[in-house]
């Protein structure tokens, strides 16, 4: 039904893709998954002829026999919405922020004539609000701004689909949303594709969502197609060194693995490796030939294409990495029980002035405890108030009840501490922080921003500062060069790694992590979990970890504390919380999980 | 619901506009005392410095009374109606402000029709044409308009049109509708092309962005025609920052409308105020600084009050970006 | 519910774009009014003040290139001479306001609660008068000419240069950079001033400029309104006050000025306009 014959995407001179070939049939799922970086967005747009201004494609996009890129722009806006539809990345702003949610899709079907009554017209908004799963039908009275992720998702998917499109494109449908909305909304895509025949189109960086949602894949990277195939063989048996390390590189929610095989290095743009092998710089197993010429993607068996050129010489290495990358490490030891922990909180409560008055309870008598040497994870989502607690921690928030106490100390309130309490209770907890491109000063170098940190302990002579940067820069795993850099000149997963240095630098005993890895590709996430390992064996560092993302807490806790609206819903370690959930929030979250 | 919320607002904005012209009260009350020398020296203007004369001013503005009293006598002076008398010529001041309030009227209402037809429409298909050479010369008019105070532009337009080309008066209002008109084209110009810079400036620069977002680009994804999504999405959007410039916009009239009437030697309320300033006449710059700043103080209450009409965010206490 | 990563982030140092032919149009026009302003009593071809007054105002000759008044002045040198007050005036107003204003910002924006409420309920004030009557009026009955008008504009334009600065701080502020110097222990201080204040600094550059140019625009017209600099004194602003009279016999009097104030005015909003484009964009 869409076809995409050699679809290459640049902009001011610039590649984005290469021809990008794609087959889909009626009724058909399939994804095109990529890292950031890898065109995945701009394909779906170009389909669609949305490119942003200065954006250009060449190539054929065949719908139903017509080249979609050659029709006059009449003739696709009438195409769009009715026979294609596309959905954006961020619900929150999909919508028209003046316009009332129901009048999206009303407008869309106000000039048929069985809609010129009024009351049919509001009857058939409140039929397609039920099919996106809002049964209440005074939702279409609301303002965009009073809705949730998850219902601005429903309401744009319902617009989408008001003129009955034979193929949905969505991009990234679930990212910004909450784990368990996430899992809520690509039911319902199944459910309504399925119901309505529809094709679709789903755009994820997401692996494993893709691998339990749709029938065929395209692996897309750096602008390049690297493999194609169904879900259940690319799952099985990945025909690409990317792809294999994009699985590997996605933390397993069963089990704790001891180290994850992470993609080294960074996500390049298009055109920084062209004429070879976009992946080479990378992989782990590429050869010269590799670098000679960008290898063309060839189909090994009905329906697999790959464009790795050294797939028969090696897929048995590759099988095996993945079985030894996947084998469970032995459960870790529980540390003794006898010692006292480092942090401890007893009924703490936050209560925020909301408003209009109204009060935000963002903590509701929360008891946990760290123990030295212990990993902890948080898993909550967003209003848990898993932020509100972390930052309570390290002074950043003062609690409204409750008793805070780290290293001995009694530190429930900052500011009523002693200066000298205060700067020793610092020197025991750090945090390191999730938006890794605004998490450092930048206007300031990297050696500025450890400076700084190292002089908060202390006065030192200029010496013994540069060998304590160069030190901290190695732990981290970064060169020494790099204390001159600027945070502008460093990738994202760069400067994640300066903001632990910066937190190493106090030598803390313990280091509230929030969401430190949610914000980077996939292929870096799971070098700063390595690296967060590696720390913890090698400085005997505790941690906090919080996250949303029960894989990744799995990877780094021995116990985790799962919050649920402020309150501790579930409590034990890694494997019984995970594979034995109690609370059914926790079982929620466990279900939201792709599989 | 939304009839109490917008009348509540309402109920807000005068509960700051009355202390705050109470406050602007204050100030011009004080500006006798605020001239150098002795207040009643200012009061005295060409009249006979002679002790009797002294004392009857002494009498009339309460100068013996405290600081307070005065002004709460003047306040209630002011509140009847009374606005005194001009130093000069001894003519009650309520009734030169009414002489002139005409003229600047008529030209600040033409002016507004220009400035707003004009420069949102030239906003507009800038913003249409990004990049584009009318694109780049409306940018250029734009920069030229906001460093061209009307003094400026009137002296070039006079210039031009009344001097060289001879087609328009060069001084005064004219007598008659028709006659009105066209001694006032060219000051209502000279006003219009200084604010229509700001207006086509903020248009142009929020359609861009308005332009931008993803809720114009699922529209398009959509299928929404053109027009559809140009009035309802884009212009309803891009709209809302130059109503919220609406204060900026008032305060520039008001500065350029004065600069206008002195250029064109316009007898107008900008031109009084501009006397009055020069002739140190206390009693008449009091008189039409009141006037003046209530004009603006109520333009400004209805500018709010049609933003949050327009904005829903606001109704319900959030703040629009 | 991940912050997907924008591979358009610049990685690497952020690409020198070329300066745009308008902008170093604009810069030599400036520098111009620099040299005038500092040198004019070299370059003008005569003294601002000399009166001829059986001369009286004579359109351009060779002698006097750009004709005389009406009380016979050179119009040239008095141009020439008028780029002082239309360069030092502003400059204190524009330094001058953002100076207080970037104190204020700063201590409302990071400190925020009574401090905040307070100075922003000052600066609502000052924005709801009507700031050209304000200045005209106070001006006008004060007295004291040019210095007070630069005074009364500093006040008046400190209100929404406060409220610029304390947007920009309320950015920076809720950034991790900030936390983490929190949580280090970093003092209050120091905050401030090593990681905001460089932070807000080019954005506060770019407005500077822009209101250089809007107080040229305001004192110029309060010396067109007699109200600015003292009698006879070479300004841009005065003479189109003075010269209103020979529109017909010497226009040049009053043009030559007019496109000063324009040229001045254009050249320094577009360099604003351009800093700020510059300083946003990375």
């Amino acid at each position: 039904m869409l076809a995409l014959r050699d679809l290459a995407i640049s902009a001011a001179g610039r590649a984005i893709t290469t021809g990008t070939s794609l087959d889909i049939a009626r009724g058909e799922t399939i994804a095109i998954v990529g890292e950031s970086g890898s065109g995945k967005s701009l394909t779906a747009k170009a389909i669609a002829r949305l490119l942003p201004p200065g954006v250009s494609a060449t190539g054929r996009v065949t719908y139903d026999g017509t080249d979609l890129l050659a029709l006059p722009e009449r003739e696709m806006q009438q195409i769009r919405g009715s026979r294609l539809s596309l959905m954006l990345q961020d619900p929150f702003t999909m919508l028209n922020p003046l316009m009332k949610s129901g009048l999206h899709i009303a407008e869309m079907l106000r000039d048929r004539p069985e809609f010129r009554d009024r009351a049919a017209l509001k009857a058939e908004v409140a039929r397609r609000l039920t099919e996106v799963g809002i049964t209440d039908p005074d939702v279409a009275e609301r303002m965009p701004f009073q809705l949730s992720g998850g219902m601005s998702q429903r309401i744009s998917l319902a617009a989408a689909l008001a003129r009955d499109p034979e193929l949905l494109i969505a991009d990234e449908p679930s990212t910004a949303l909450d784990v368990t909305t996430q899992a809520e909304i690509i039911k319902l895509l199944k459910r309504v594709q399925q119901s309505r025949g529809m094709s679709l189109v789903l755009i994820t960086h997401n692996l494993r969502l893709a691998f339990s949602a749709c029938d065929r894949i395209y692996v897309l990277y750096a602008g390049s197609l690297l493999e194609v195939g169904t879900a259940r063989a690319v799952e099985a048996d990945p025909f690409h060194p990317y792809t294999l390390g994009l699985l590997l590189s996605e933390p397993p929610a069963d089990k704790r693995v001891p180290k994850l095989i992470a993609i080294r290095g960074k996500v390049p743009g298009a055109d920084e490796v062209a004429g070879r092998c976009v992946f080479s710089d990378r992989c782990d197993w590429a050869k010269e030939i590799c670098r000679v010429a960008a290898p063309a993607l060839a189909e090994l068996a009905p329906g697999r294409l790959t464009a790795c050129i050294r797939r028969s010489e090696i897929a048995a290495e590759m099988q095996a990495l993945r079985g030894s990358a996947l084998a469970p490490s032995d459960p870790p030891q529980p540390p003794d029980r006898g010692i006292q922990p480092i942090v401890r909180t007893a009924n703490l409560v936050k209560t925020f002035a909301g408003r209009h008055g109204r009060a935000v309870e963002a903590l509701k008598g929360v008891s946990i405890e760290v123990r030295p040497g212990e990993s902890v994870g948080l898993v909550g989502e967003s209003g848990s108030g898993k932020t509100t607690l972390g930052r309570s921690l390290v002074g950043l928030e003062t609690p409204t009840n409750g008793r805070i106490e780290i290293g001995g100390y009694d530190a429930s309130d900052f500011s009523a501490m002693t200066a000298v309490d205060r700067a020793a209770t610092r020197r025991t907890i750090q945090m390191v922080f999730q938006d890794p491109y605004s998490t450092l000063n930048p206007r300031h170098s990297v050696r500025r921003s450890l400076s700084e940190a190292i002089g908060t302990i202390g006065r030192f002579p200029g010496s013994e500062i540069d060998s304590r940067i160069a030190e901290l820069l190695r732990e981290v795993g970064l060169p020494e060069h790099y204390a001159e850099r600027r945070p502008s000149s460093l990738s994202g997963g760069e400067r994640q790694r300066v903001a632990i240095a910066r937190a190493l630098s106090v030598n803390p005993k313990i280091l509230v992590c929030d969401e430190p890895v949610s914000a980077l590709d996939v292929s870096v996430q799971a070098q700063i979990l390595n690296l967060f390992k590696r720390l913890q064996s090698e400085l005997g560092l505790s941690y906090l970890f919080i996250t949303h993302d029960l894989a990744v807490v799995r990877q780094i806790a021995e116990r985790i504390y799962v919050l649920y609206l402020g309150e501790i819903v579930e409590h034990g370690s890694a494997e019984e919380v995970i594979g034995r959930p109690q609370h059914p929030y926790t079982k929620r979250l466990i279900d939201s999980i792709p599989h | 619901m939304m009839r109490s919320g917008v009348a509540r607002l309402i109920l807000m904005r005068l509960a700051i506009a009355v202390p705050l012209l109470l406050i602007i009260s204050f100030g011009v009350f004080s500006l006798v005392h605020l001239a150098p020398g002795d207040p009643v020296r200012s009061l005295l203007g060409t009249r006979p410095s002679d002790p009797e004369t002294l004392a009857n001013l002494r009498a009339r503005y309460h100068l013996d009374d405290p600081f307070i009293v005065q002004y709460g006598k003047w306040l209630g002076q002011v509140l009847r109606g009374d606005l005194g008398r001009s130093i000069n010529g001894n003519r009650l001041v309520l009734s030169s402000i009414k002489e002139r309030a005409s003229v600047t009227v008529y030209l600040c209402l033409v002016s507004t029709v220009i400035v707003l037809v004009a420069g949102i429409s030239l906003g507009m298909l800038a913003a249409f044409r990004r990049g584009g050479r009318l694109d780049r010369f409306v940018v250029m008019f734009g920069v030229f308009g906001i460093s061209s105070p009307a003094f400026v532009t009137g002296i070039f337009l006079l210039y031009v049109f009344g001097v060289v080309l001879g087609w328009f008066p060069t001084f005064g209002a004219g007598r008659g509708f028709l006659d009105r008109f066209w001694h006032l084209t060219l000051p209502s110009l000279a006003l219009a092309l200084s604010i229509m810079a700001i207006v086509v400036k903020i248009t142009r620069a929020s359609m861009i962005e308005v332009m931008d977002r993803d809720y114009v680009a699922f529209a398009r994804a959509r299928g929404m025609s053109g027009m559809r999504i140009t009035l309802a999405y884009i212009l309803r959007n891009a709209l809302i920052p130059v109503v919220t410039a609406g204060g900026l916009i008032v305060i520039g009239f008001l500065a350029n409308a004065i600069y206008v009437e002195v250029t064109f030697a316009l007898p107008g309320l900008g031109s009084l105020i501009v006397d009055a300033v020069q002739k140190r006449d206390i009693p008449l710059i009091q008189g039409t600084t009141l006037v003046f700043a209530l004009f603006v103080v109520i333009i400004n209450l209805v500018v709010d009050v049609i933003y949050t009409m327009i904005d829903p965010r606001i109704r319900f206490g959030r703040v629009a970006s | 519910m991940s912050l997907h990563v924008d591979i358009a982030r610049p990685k690497g140092v952020t690409p020198r774009t070329a300066i745009p032919a308008a902008i170093v149009i604009a810069f030599i026009i400036v520098a111009i009014v620099v040299i005038c302003a500092f040198f004019g009593g070299s370059i003008a071809p005569d003294s601002p003040f000399t009166q001829r007054l059986q001369v009286g105002d004579v359109p351009p000759s060779a002698e006097f290139l750009a004709g005389t008044d009406l009380l016979g002045r050179d119009v040239l040198s008095r141009v020439i001479h008028g780029a002082w007050t239309a360069l030092v005036g502003p400059v204190v107003v524009a330094a001058g306001a953002f100076a207080i204003a970037t104190v204020l910002g700063l201590l409302s924006g990071y400190l925020g609660g009574a401090v905040d409420s307070a100075i922003m309920r000052w600066v609502d004030f000052m924005l709801a008068l009507p700031g050209p009557l304000v200045a005209i009026v106070v001006v006008g009955v004060v007295g004291g000419g040019y210095w007070t008008a630069v005074t009364v504009l500093i006040i008046l334009f400190t209100a929404p240069d406060t409220r610029i600065v304390r947007s920009a701080v309320l950015e920076q502020r809720p950034r991790p950079y900030i936390d983490a110097a929190r949580a280090l222990g970093v003092s209050k201080a120091r905050i401030l001033f090593i990681h905001i204040l460089p932070n807000v600094l080019p954005i506060i550059l770019a407005y500077v400029v822009l209101d250089f140019a809007f107080a040229l625009v305001n004192l110029a017209g309060l010396s067109f309104l007699g109200l600015g600099v003292e009698p006879g004194t070479p300004d841009w602003g005065r003479m189109l006050f003075e010269n209103r009279t020979i529109l017909f016999t010497n226009p040049v009097a009053l043009l030559l000025p007019a496109a000063m104030v324009i040229l001045t005015a254009v050249s320094m909003n577009l360099i604003g306009d351009w800093l700020f484009a510059r300083f946003t964009r990375q």
